[in-house]
């Protein structure tokens, strides 16, 4: 049996529907009309122990209604979660106990109290034993740069900084599983940076589970081994990383400076996706020709000042397949 | 068992750091015994009456009551602001007892207004408005006995309105009414001696008696020594009976609980 694991699971929502207009809203009062909304429609994964999963898909794909189930704040339509053999919501509290929650919309720091307090709080709602709180804390400090803020209260705190006291104090007592939704929304890069590898070195110290949800692609290819990807409140796929780029990243782009600005650049395997004046970028399936071929050609027609290569980002194939350019093919093993 | 503790702590501690809140308090309750022990003369001095022992007991009366109302209040949007705004969910995500962390928010609450709200405005009744002292030192003690029950009638009884914002996220008018039920029916503006016969039959049969009439007439010795205990026991019946409900609706609370964006 896995650590984690999920069965058909299965989230609606009751929504009001509102009429439109004076007529309609006392309508609306009278006689409520309801529809249900499924939020999250039959999803299946299992996660071992120590694993970390990135968890995306667009936006109102139903990654958080399935996290916030996963806590057992929310509780399944139908369908059923285990995780160590518990039921996150019949056995909430023994259950929350092992878990360090991250909801980067919302806050559980206590608003008017500094983060050193909060920190206090938390040492005896999860009775943290006292040197394990203490080198937490100096170490978590050290890493996140907690220092120059931890005596202000958190509402004075700017958002990269509360986001950091945030995920300090939901490491605190060492949970076992991780559930981070969003944790760096809104981040500057070097923010960013900093805990992605905070949450790796977790991961790597004490063997945390850990499932990830971000919008920001490099979140993922930073701090997870495998992706969970779902649309529509369906998994669609489930398999590494490594193994959708390898796929799908099948394409290449070349850009190219070119002496003076030819008109109409004609090559075979070459496609034209963005010109501006000189500077020229075409795509090209790796697998098909090769780089090297491609700039001898190339030069020996035109004037070339400048050339090179990229591989396409993890962001634009993950657009794709949301988009629905990219349809996942069933040879591919994380497909479900 | 500490955790709840610190949690008061934190409660008196926030107490502290809304200063205005406090004052407000403390001006209100004196304005509010001020006022309605000018109404009282007034109607006592219709009856030429205002020397006599009936007025001393009323004036008493009304200064236990609105030192007990002040003591008190409680925050009674906490939990609906948790539930509108979400941050219920951080509260459900910790392995505490929700129940017992509410409750011990507004211990931290009373221990404040107690110390800091509760010893001066009594100087200030003592001096400016003649209040009589207890009873006997016995009554004295059945009285602060009573008083505590009737803060945990309050209590259940709020938690139980509190709760139902799970299902109706605003409470404002469900508040509004409670607080005027209380105002009427707990004795708490006019001793309930003054009201009629079948009002006071049926108040008998709602918790309302329990949170100020009692306790403020255990504190004036109207109670005979022999019915203090059957009292007492009416209002711990009544604290288990809305306990209980509580209890009921927060299991139902935590199934329906829908928290709000992310
Ligand atoms: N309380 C609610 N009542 C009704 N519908 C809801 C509620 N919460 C979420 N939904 C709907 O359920 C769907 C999934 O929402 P969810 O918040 O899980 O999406 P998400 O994948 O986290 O999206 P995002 O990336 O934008 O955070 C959405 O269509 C949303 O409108
Ligand atoms: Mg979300």
């Amino acid at each position: 049996m896995a650590f984690i694991e999920v069965h058909d699971l299965v989230k609606e929502y009751k929504v009001n529907i509102r009429n439109k207009g004076l007529i309609g809203s006392i309508k609306s009062l009278l006689i409520p009309e309801y529809t249900m909304k499924s939020a999250v429609d039959g999803i299946n994964f299992t996660i071992e122990e120590g694993e970390t999963v990135g968890f995306i898909g667009p936006n109102g794909a139903g990654k958080s209604t399935t996290v916030k189930m996963l806590t057992g704040i929310l509780v399944p339509t139908s369908g059923s979660i285990t995780i160590g053999g518990l039921s996150p919501y019949k056995d909430r509290k023994l259950n929350t106990a092992k878990l360090g929650v991250v909801f980067g919309q919302r806050s559980q720091l206590w608003w008017d109290l500094p983060v050193i307090d909060t920190f206090d709080l938390l040492k005896y709602i999860y009775k943290i034993p006292e040197n394990i709180h203490k080198s937490n804390i100096e170490h978590f400090s050290e890493i996140l740069g907690l220092d120059e803020f931890i005596k202000q209260p958190v509402r004075q705190l700017s958002l990269g900084q509360r986001m950091r006291a945030e995920i300090a104090a939901s490491l605190l007592h060492n949970p076992e599983i991780i559930f981070f939704d969003e944790p760096t929304i809104g981040l500057d890069v070097v923010a960013k940076e900093k805990i992605r590898e905070f949450v790796k070195f977790i991961n790597k110290e004490r063997n945390t589970t850990m499932l990830f949800t971000t919008h920001d692609m490099v979140d993922i290819e930073k701090t997870c081994d495998r992706m969970i990807i779902i649309d529509h409140g369906k998994k669609i796929y489930d398999g590494t990383v490594e193994e959708i780029k390898d796929t799908y990243g099948g394409n290449r782009i070349l850009s190219v400076e070119f002496g003076q600005n030819y008109e109409n650049i004609l090559m075979s395997g070459l496609e034209l996706i963005e010109e501006k004046g000189n500077k020229k970028h075409f795509k090209f399936a790796k697998d098909d020709f090769q780089v090297s071929y491609l700039i001898q050609k190339l030069s020996q027609q035109y004037e070339i000042l400048d050339i090179t290569v990229q591989e396409p980002e993890i962001d634009g194939i993950i657009r794709e397949i949301y988009q629905g350019g990219i349809k996942l093919n069933e040879s591919l093993s994380g497909v479900c | 068992m500490r955790v709840y503790l610190e949690f008061a702590k934190k409660s008196f501690q926030n107490s502290i750091v809304y200063r205005m809140d406090y004052f407000a308090g403390v001006i209100n309750a004196i304005v509010m015994i001020l006022v309605n022990i000018y109404i009282w003369k007034a109607i006592y001095e219709e009856e030429a009456a205002i020397e006599g022992v009936q007025f001393k007991i009323i004036v008493t009366y009304i200064i236990i009551s609105f030192l007990m109302q002040m003591v008190y209040m409680m925050d009674e949007y906490f939990i609906e602001n948790k539930v509108r705004s979400g941050l219920i969910s951080m509260d459900m995500l910790k392995p505490i007892h929700f129940r017992w962390y509410v409750f011990s928010y507004n211990i931290g609450t009373v221990v404040f207004r107690l110390l800091l709200q509760f010893t001066p405005a009594i100087i200030v009744s003592i001096f400016l408005f003649n209040l009589l002292g207890p009873f006997s030192v016995l009554y004295f003690s059945y009285f602060l006995l009573s008083a505590v029950l009737g803060y945990l009638v309050l209590y259940n009884l709020n938690f139980i309105v509190w709760i139902s914002s799970f299902w109706f996220y605003w409470t404002f008018s469900l508040v509004t009414i409670k607080d005027a039920a209380v105002m009427i029916l707990s004795g708490a503006m006019i001793p309930l001696w003054f009201m009629p016969e079948w009002l006071v039959d049926f108040i008998k049969l709602t918790p309302f008696d329990a949170i100020f009439y009692i306790p403020i007439r255990v504190y004036l010795g109207m109670v005979p020594e022999q019915e203090i205990l059957s009292a007492l026991f009416r209002q711990v019946m009544w604290i288990f009976i809305l306990f209980l409900i509580g209890q009921l609706l927060w299991k139902a609370a935590t199934k329906k609980l829908v928290v709000q964006g992310g």
